[in-house]
């Protein structure tokens, strides 16, 4: 039980990272109709900001937080927005796909040949204790984790549904056309849209990277689950890419442990199968028509 | 009900065209909407009357002439800031933001006339609108939906829903594009004495697009008839009923 209980807790604290991931991935569908399979990599890429603001500018670790969230919030927001998005999505979502693709390999490789194709050591955030509760092993780590990423989410949400930008935020991903005419600055919506999905790479960066080690291949097995998580939740919501984040850090774990820790990574794959044929529209999501 | 008093009107378009290819959809149409009038805009399909409203609520630009909002031209001005000129308007296809409850719809309908990147950003979640959003709801007897998705409704109280949201910013004028399609009888009916109520509480102009007959007809209290992009009748619902000309086109087509 005490094992159970373990597996559990560090289940959560990876899929909450997956979930901030997810989460921006559903935003920015909704938004601009960008399925992003660059994601992965902008999770990859905020950690060697921070390790360029330590190592290159020898500053302190929060210090180059703070310039990895910056650099982010203008490389994969404004810039990936205006540089991609914006001349690619009048040609189609598909040549959109696979200009993501293309970025996420740009991005892949500009890392491994200007930083470094071996693992990095990334600092830890929160303090390397293990706490024994009840017999289990409980890492502080985990805790902060999914503390940090679950706080995100929330705020996030409380945004959306508490402010008047985030009701013109959820207006424009709803009815942009119809959003326009009531006054929204819809061109503004979108552009918060990117620069959300930004900074939480950045903190799912921040925090993924010290269990991981920051590696320039990183974003290859990040984007894949966020996407699955994605599609598991429900495209259309926030709470189904945060549940579906959850659920395949549990199952990942779970199979690692009961089932066989060569199939793992098979196990989130065969979740998104048996969604695709038996809930289509994920397990929180609602099936919506989209006229093109 | 009374005539209106003859003032400044509150819309105005003046020798409007609209050219496509070698199509005359729209072919120099002029005519004044004044205070208190629910003007029906009727005719065949194809005869012009949705090109004829797109191109006064700035969503096309006409190919010459052009449209007043009480004495203010519209030329340039975009679809987003005629709301701000005091024009409502509701849609053919359903407008509500399905995923957002009723209140909020009407809410966000009201709320990006004022203020500036901070305040929308930092202050009063619902811009201080939610009095004014819960009387309109009320007003359309939606109340019990307050808190309900507005997706989840049925279309007709969707199509109250969208009546709502066009009056939310207090408009001179609201222009209704179909309001009736799709809707059923019993909702039709409470659509329409609401439309009359508010207009009669309110002095507030209506021109209405639309395809259902009897409901144009016992609605409007004046009616222009287009074909093939002209004005080929204007007048009283009785005198219209018996025109040859309206008959001919229309009616009887």
């Amino acid at each position: 039980m005490a094992e159970f209980i373990q597996i559990i807790l560090s289940g959560l604290a990876a899929g909450s990272i997956y979930a901030l991931a997810a989460v921006g991935f559903t935003l920015l569908w909704q938004a601009s109709q960008t399925i992003n399979f660059a994601q992965g990599e902008f999770v990859m890429l905020p950690a060697f900001f921070v390790l360029v603001g330590m190592t290159v500018l020898g500053l302190g670790l929060w210090p180059s937080v703070a310039l990895a969230l910056v650099l982010s919030l203008l490389v994969l927001g404004v810039m990936f927005k205006k540089l991609v998005v914006e001349p690619m999505l009048p040609h189609g979502t598909l040549p959109l796909v696979i200009a993501t693709i293309a970025l996420g390999l740009l991005l892949k490789e500009s890392v491994k040949e200007f930083y470094g194709a071996t693992a990095q050591p990334f600092p830890p955030i929160f303090p390397q204790e293990v706490y024994q509760v009840a017999g289990a092993s409980i890492a502080a780590q985990d805790i902060g984790n999914l503390a940090v990423s679950m706080l995100a989410i929330g705020g996030l949400q409380l945004f959306l549904t508490r402010t008047r930008t985030g009701r013109c935020m959820q207006a424009t991903a709803q009815n942009p056309a119809v959003a326009e005419i009531l006054g929204v600055n819809v061109k503004r919506m979108v552009m918060y849209t990117f620069l959300i999905n930004a900074a939480l790479a950045t903190v799912a960066s921040v925090l993924i990277s010290p269990i991981y080690l920051a590696k320039f291949s990183n974003g290859e097995t990040l984007g894949l689950v966020a996407f699955i998580a994605a599609i598991v939740g429900g495209f259309n919501q926030i709470r189904g890419a945060l549940v579906g984040g959850l659920l395949i850090g549990v199952i990942d774990n779970i199979s690692a442990v009961y089932i066989s820790a060569q199939y793992r990574s098979a196990m989130p794959l065969l979740l998104l199968i048996a969604i695709i044929l038996f809930r289509p529209q994920g397990l929180l999501g609602t099936s919506e028509g989209r006229s093109v | 009900m009374t005539a209106p008093i003859p003032s400044a009107p509150v819309l105005s378009v003046r020798a409007m065209s609209k050219q496509f290819g070698g199509i005359r959809a729209v072919n120099n149409v002029s005519f004044d909407v004044h205070k208190g009038e629910i003007l029906g805009l009727i005719g065949p399909n194809g005869s012009g009357k949705s090109t004829l409203f797109n191109c006064i609520l700035g969503q096309l630009r006409p190919t010459s002439g052009h449209c007043e909002i009480a004495g203010r031209s519209t030329d340039g001005v975009r679809p987003a800031d005629l709301s701000l000129m005091g024009v409502g308007r509701t849609f053919q296809q359903l407008s509500v933001f399905p995923r957002m409850t009723v209140l909020d719809n009407v809410i966000l309908a009201g709320q990006e006339h004022e203020g500036t990147i901070l305040t929308r950003l930092f202050g009063r979640p619902d811009a201080g609108l939610t009095d004014k959003a819960k009387q309109l709801i009320e007003f359309f007897r939606l109340t019990p939906y307050l808190q309900t998705e507005a997706g989840a409704l049925s279309y007709g109280q969707q199509k109250l829903v969208d009546a709502a949201m066009a009056f939310m910013a207090g408009p001179q004028i609201v222009l209704l594009d179909e309001p009736a399609g799709g809707v059923n009888l019993t909702m039709l009916a409470h659509l329409k004495e609401r439309l009359v109520t508010y207009n009669r509480e309110h002095g507030t102009t209506f021109v209405v697009i639309e395809h259902n007959m009897e409901f144009v007809m016992s609605l409007c209290t004046r009616i222009i008839v287009l074909a093939q992009g002209e004005i080929i009748a204007e007048g009283r619902p009785e005198d219209i009923r018996a025109n040859p000309l309206v008959i001919d086109a229309y009616l009887g087509g």
